[in-house]
């Protein structure tokens, strides 16, 4: 609040930040603040206690979590518009806000042993982790295409760090570079399309075009008189062509195998979860807010795309054999569920199954999904043979026989990813289904349930490498030691992903 | 500017992005397409000042400082990883980008 400015100019004192609007968004400040405090821990504190940097991040995150599910003036139950409509939260927000903090707590845990292990810095790392998922937090709350764009690039260029984090890696280093490019067109897709819709809206007298609301009034009201602009529709397209760059969708997925194989896989644990969510959720908050009243056009679109995402993916998957790839693309298959629940809410607005509606379904199947890809994730980065592997499945050979907390960390972590029952991962697909159902989307449905179909194969493959009894050929075959930390997450996950599953079926 | 209208900056704007597009797609040396990815983000700069400029608006206006900003972080980000590309491997030839692969 800056008062001499509200005193020279009325319009100051309508646009100028409450204190309320700086409450709302705490727990990004928060978020912000920690890496900060990351980067001073790295530069202040002596070698002997450079150790405190990533617990510091851990217990800043879980503080962080607590404070937004606890209920303060930053927990907004109904639909709260701050800084002068540059955001806005409700519950949906506030659930997607916990996905991001989630993610980034257990990457923290992956990274730590990781780079120490690579001679790689771990405060850095924690540093741009933070601060990427600060800007996820802001992005999924923004109505305003500026805060929007800017929180979606601070991501992206935070991601690129990430993902080309290991200097001396060639992999690591050629995914940093392949993920540039393809991100880097992705975002000058998108910034035409914000262009195109502010200036066509812009030259017909909408006033503030680039506020979500307001284009939302705007399409509403030229929808009826069918006087939409192609222009508009262009503008709008290559946003959505942007944003399904992000998640991962048809045919927008071709850089995702690449990167995701390359990156350190700590980065490709929190791409794989915080990113598709951050685009899964975007696309959510664009179709059912700016772009709702164009929905009828929309929605045939958006079930194609699903279709042939969760086909693609599913198919890919199948004809891999390097386990990062394999799970990339199921990856990509997953992102056809999340459009499949999309495409369901537009075609019937209101559409919901048990009592959730579509944006509570899409939150309970990315933390489904979170579950899911650490608990795999976790049994990965243990081995440590698997990055420089000619064939990284067989790491995985006999490593029942290794560490069988290891296995059943994989065995977990794949059903969950399967939607094995009772896994979260099974509830959190059925309530897809369903929606699919009430929706009377058929085809859509059909082509989930061969989908899945399709994954049984290919994940259970990989689990096949994991309990097949090992041969004299295999190098390694000494038992592994797994410290406490990573025993203690596994044991957490594991009865998360059993008593969630449960939770989200009876606890309403 | 009496002779130059709102059309004349659009199709500009429009050719070089379809420029830039063309060069990410066909040219192979990173560094060129990196510049040609600028170009895509110049272009629709653009197109931002013109319809700023020719709506009365200043949103537009704005904007562009917030794009010039983020690309000028993405450029420091990118030239490094490219940087430690060229380092790494001794060229900057997308075609040597083959260490992954099933």
């Amino acid at each position: 609040m800056i008062p001499f400015l509200a005193d020279i100019d009325p319009v100051f004192k309508v646009l100028a930040p409450r204190p309320a609007d700086w409450l709302s968004i705490l727990p990004e400040i928060a978020v912000a603040g920690l890496s900060l405090i990351c980067l001073l821990q790295a530069m202040f504190l002596p070698k002997a206690l450079r150790s405190l940097i990533p617990i510091t991040a851990r217990v800043g995150l879980v503080l962080v979590a607590i404070m937004a599910l606890t209920n303060g003036p930053w927990v907004q139950p109904t639909d709260v518009a701050s800084f002068a409509g540059l955001l806005r939260q409700n519950l949906p927000t506030d659930g997607v806000r916990m996905v991001f903090l989630l993610s980034a707590l257990l990457t923290s845990f992956l990274a730590e042993g990781f780079l120490r292990e690579r001679d790689a810095a771990v405060a850095d790392y924690h540093h741009v982790l933070l601060v990427v998922t600060a800007a996820f937090m802001l992005l999924v709350q923004s109505n305003h295409f500026v805060t929007f764009f800017l929180s979606l690039e601070t991501a992206a260029v935070g991601l690129y760090v990430l993902v080309g984090y290991l200097r001396r890696s060639e992999a690591s280093l050629e995914a940093g570079v392949k993920y540039l490019v393809a991100g880097g067109l992705s975002s000058a897709f998108l910034l035409m399309g914000i262009v195109l819709v502010y200036g066509a809206l812009g030259s017909v007298g909408v006033a503030d075009s680039l506020n979500f609301t307001q284009i939302g009034k705007a399409l509403a009201a030229q929808s009826v008189a069918n006087t939409i602009s192609p222009l508009t529709l262009t503008g709008i397209a290559l946003i959505l062509g942007g944003v399904a760059f992000k998640l991962g969708a048809f045919p927008f997925h071709t850089w995702i195998p690449d990167v995701y194989q390359g990156a350190p896989t700590p980065t490709t644990a929190f791409l794989g979860t915080a990113s598709k969510a951050a685009g899964a959720f975007t696309l959510v908050l664009l179709a059912t807010g700016p772009f709702a009243p164009i929905a009828v056009k929309l929605a045939p679109l958006l079930g194609v795309t699903a279709v042939l995402t969760l086909l693609v993916g599913n198919l890919g998957a199948l004809a891999t054999t390097d386990v990062k790839r394999t799970l990339s693309l199921s990856g990509v298959s997953h992102a056809g569920f999340i459009l499949a629940a999309v495409t369901a809410a537009l075609v019937l607005p209101g559409a919901n199954a048990f009592g959730y509606d579509v944006e509570q379904v899409i939150v309970i199947y990315l933390l489904a999904y979170v579950i899911g890809t650490f608990l795999t994730a976790q049994a990965l980065v243990s081995l440590p043979a698997i990055e420089d592997h000619r064939r990284p499945q067989l790491a995985l050979r006999g490593l029942l026989r290794r560490s069988p907390l290891l296995a059943s960390a994989l065995g977990f972590g794949i059903g969950s990813l399967a939607g094995v029952p009772p896994s979260v991962g099974f509830i959190a697909k059925l309530l897809v289904l369903i929606l699919l159902v009430s929706a009377k989307l058929w085809w859509i449905l059909g082509a989930a349930l061969i989908g899945v179909a399709i994954s049984i194969h290919y994940y259970f493959s990989i689990l096949r490498e994991a309990v097949v009894r090992p041969t004299d050929a295999d190098e390694e075959l000494a038992p592994l030691e797994i410290p406490f930390g990573t025993r203690f997450l596994i044991g957490a996950l594991t009865a998360a992903s059993i008593i969630g599953g449960l939770f989200v079926l009876f606890g309403r | 500017m009496e002779n130059t209208s709102l059309a004349h900056h659009l199709i500009l704007a429009g050719l070089l992005f379809v420029l830039g597009l063309t060069g990410v797609l066909l040219r192979r040396n990173l560094l060129v397409v990196y510049m040609c990815l600028e170009l895509m983000l110049a272009a629709a700069t653009l197109a931002l000042v013109a319809f700023s400029r020719f709506n009365r608006t200043m949103d537009g206006a704005v904007l562009v400082f917030f794009v010039i900003t983020v690309a000028a972080a993405e450029v420091a980000v990118g030239l490094a990883l490219i940087v430690a590309l060229f380092r790494k491997r001794g060229t900057v030839q997308s075609d040597a980008l083959t260490t992954l692969r099933d």
